[in-house]
């Protein structure tokens, strides 16, 4: 059966729900940024400040020299938030599967199989606006597509207002024409790559079959492939129902830039997600660092896992490479959060060589040692040493 | 190349019966399409049985000449094809940036024309556009933007049903559509009215009166036509449209649960 999802996207969202509260921010630069901090960069803005040259994660101060009228506000995370669950919450009669952005106006809405309560998925869509439009003073862009990949693909090219359906089907002609950059899941390391064999366009690398891509691009050939070619079977998860994952947090007492510190905390979240894996009886195959710096910019990094694993031995120094490509900037580091997703039921295939499998055996042990005493114990029973 | 020869050089036929869209996941669940067809294969199967269709979505989104470039070889020899214009130059109007959108719409559905499949550009105007000065302004600008193109104008609301317009229309060789909707005060009557020798169009939205005030898609064109209702068009309203006009189209608008296509067919065997 051909799925239907509608992807609701306020374009700058937090510029947007500002704007219903101050009529006087429309039509001109806006941008919001924590303009009492040091070294302050920006969060988001508006349109018009993003025609003069903007950009998110800019220098304040840069920005502001790029356009003298520019309107500063600070960041209002509990205003978005409330603004995000209005959102939500207009969409939840038509279906139970909503997933929601993290306060960032982005909705994808699985409609498949409702148009007999309904109607047409695509009226669901023109709803939806007009509800959001109406009520909310939002005026979100919509696309609706049979896959959440091809759906958020279609909202950016139409961008910052308007619609766009792709008919089912249609993917792999609808991006055969569209730069590479575009498609989510491409990222700064392939597109580099990309650019290096003069591959601009995705139906420039669609034509290649996965063999001579995999030269280039070893595992990763097969997904890129996969994506550009329009294919995702990742469903709509139901509101509330995150994908499954483990996070954990830490917030320095002071801000640091000592990699020493940032390590210590790192195996510390390690053995407390490996820990928190293994009761679930699952193993992860990906861990990703978030780096807040003190002046507001946060850094995002994740690297996948295969075999995939819950063995604090074989996460530490995974999560070790993920911080060292995450912390880059001299800039001290004030939070640092941990997760690890993809979570899946552990693998049955044990090592092949008996080397491996021994060493295998041995950190299972251990782990398992560590894991009894601390349940008979308590937390602080036993500790490890970072180095 | 030459509009209006290409128009005219569109498969005549006619009167040609279709629906208002083909692409309804419920009509599987109807048994109008077998169980479990995927949307691409749904226009193959829809043209087997009717020779026209009217491209609904064009109404949600602006038509993309490459999609519909994409579309025209799905097409069997003879088809044709009626677009709606789209909503943002009839119910969300902004009158900055309309034109510009006409523009827009005239290069998406160029394939359309190139390929002759387009035998009417639908501009369907709601229920609010009243017959006042601005309104008659703006339509006047409007259909002067679309100029060119096979213009057919469904109105709603009843202030527009008056001698002027018609003779407006007919100045401008412009197709006022023909509906047929529930009785109801405010609404377009059921006019038999032909502003265009080159072809009438017809359009049954049903007559669920209940239905049409509930604001809800679904109960407004929840209605069958039973075998009389049809019987009464076939022999009565369409011969008076036909001759007054070369060729004409009938499209059910009716889609809940499948209606349209049934009652698309009955019409189609009575007037055979």
């Amino acid at each position: 059966m051909d799925r239907h999802i509608i992807h609701i996207n306020v374009a700058d969202f937090a510029v947007a729900v500002e704007r219903r509260l101050d009529h006087r921010l429309h039509n001109r630069p806006v941008v919001i940024a924590p303009e009492g901090a040091a070294r302050a960069t920006v969060y988001d803005m508006s349109e018009e400040a993003y025609q003069a040259g903007i950009r998110k994660g800019m220098a304040l101060r840069g920005a502001m020299r790029l356009c003298r009228d520019l309107a500063i506000l600070p960041p209002q995370p509990a205003r978005y938030e409330q603004a995000m669950h209005a959102l939500l919450h207009q969409a939840l009669p038509y279906s139970p599967l909503i997933e929601p952005g993290e306060q960032d106006g982005h909705l994808f809405v699985d409609v498949t199989g409702t148009s007999r309560l309904f109607g047409p998925p695509v009226d669901v869509a023109w709803r939806l606006r007009r509800q959001a439009r109406k009520e909310l003073a939002l005026d979100p862009i919509w696309a609706l597509a049979a896959n959440k990949l091809v759906a958020k693909v279609a909202s950016r090219l139409v961008k910052p207002q308007g619609e766009y359906i792709v008919a089912a089907g249609d993917e792999k002609d609808f991006l055969a024409p569209l730069p590479v950059e575009l498609i989510p899941g491409i990222e700064a390391p392939d597109l580099a790559r990309l650019r290096e064999l003069n591959l601009n366009r995705v139906h420039q690398v669609t034509t290649l079959d996965t063999a001579h891509l995999a030269v280039v691009f070893n595992n990763r050939a097969t997904f890129i492939q996969k994506v550009l070619r329009g294919q995702d079977n990742a469903p709509v998860c139901p509101i509330g129902q995150q994908p499954p994952r483990v996070v954990l947090d830490h917030t320095f007492g002071t801000d640091t830039h000592s990699p020493d510190a940032m390590t210590a905390i790192i195996y510390a979240l390690v053995e407390k997600a490996g820990h928190s894996l293994r009761s679930q009886g699952r193993v992860t195959r990906r861990i990703s660092i978030t780096a807040d710096y003190s002046d507001g910019r946060r850094s995002i990094r994740q690297i996948g896992i295969e075999p995939p694993t819950a063995n604090d031995w074989v996460l530490f120094p995974l999560a070790r490479r993920v911080l060292n490509l995450a912390v880059t900037r001299r800039t001290r580091v004030r939070h640092l959060r941990l997760i690890c997703d993809r979570l899946v039921f552990p693998p049955a295939q044990l090592p092949l060589f008996e080397a491996e499998r021994k060493t295998f055996f041995h950190q299972q042990a251990l782990v398992a040692a560590v894991d009894g005493i601390r349940e008979r114990f308590g937390w602080q029973a036993v500790g490890t040493c970072a180095r | 190349m030459n509009l209006k020869n290409a128009l005219s050089s569109c498969p005549a036929g006619l009167t040609r019966v279709g629906t208002s869209g083909y692409s309804y996941p419920e009509w599987s669940d109807a048994g109008f399409y077998p169980p479990g067809t995927p949307a691409r294969e749904m226009l193959a199967i829809y043209a087997r049985r009717f020779p026209i269709t009217e491209l609904n979505y064009t109404w949600y989104h602006m038509p993309k000449a490459a999609a519909m470039e994409r579309m025209l070889p799905l097409l069997p020899p003879g088809f044709s094809v009626a677009a709606k214009l789209t909503r943002t130059m009839t119910h969300e109007i902004d009158p900055h940036a309309w034109r510009g959108q006409a523009a827009q719409y005239r290069e998406g559905i160029a394939p359309l024309i190139q390929a002759q499949r387009l035998v009417a550009l639908l501009v369907q105007l709601p229920p609010a556009f009243e017959r006042s000065d601005s309104n008659r302004r703006y339509l006047a600008l409007l259909l002067d933007e679309l100029t060119g193109l096979p213009l057919a104008v469904e109105f709603r609301h009843r202030s527009w049903a008056v001698d002027r317009v018609f003779a407006e229309l007919e100045r401008r060789l412009i197709t006022l559509v023909t509906v047929d909707v529930p009785d109801l005060p405010y609404l377009f009557p059921s006019l038999e009215v032909v502003t265009n020798p080159d072809l009438f169009y017809v359009r049954f939205h049903g007559r669920n009166a209940r239905g049409w005030r509930s604001g809800n898609m679904q109960k407004q064109f929840d209605y069958l036509y039973s075998a009389a209702e049809l019987h009464q068009w076939s022999q009565v309203f369409i011969p008076k449209l036909t001759t007054q006009a070369h060729s004409g189209i009938m499209i059910f608008n009716n889609h809940v649960r499948a209606q349209a296509p049934r009652n698309a067919q009955m019409l189609s065997s009575l007037m055979r």
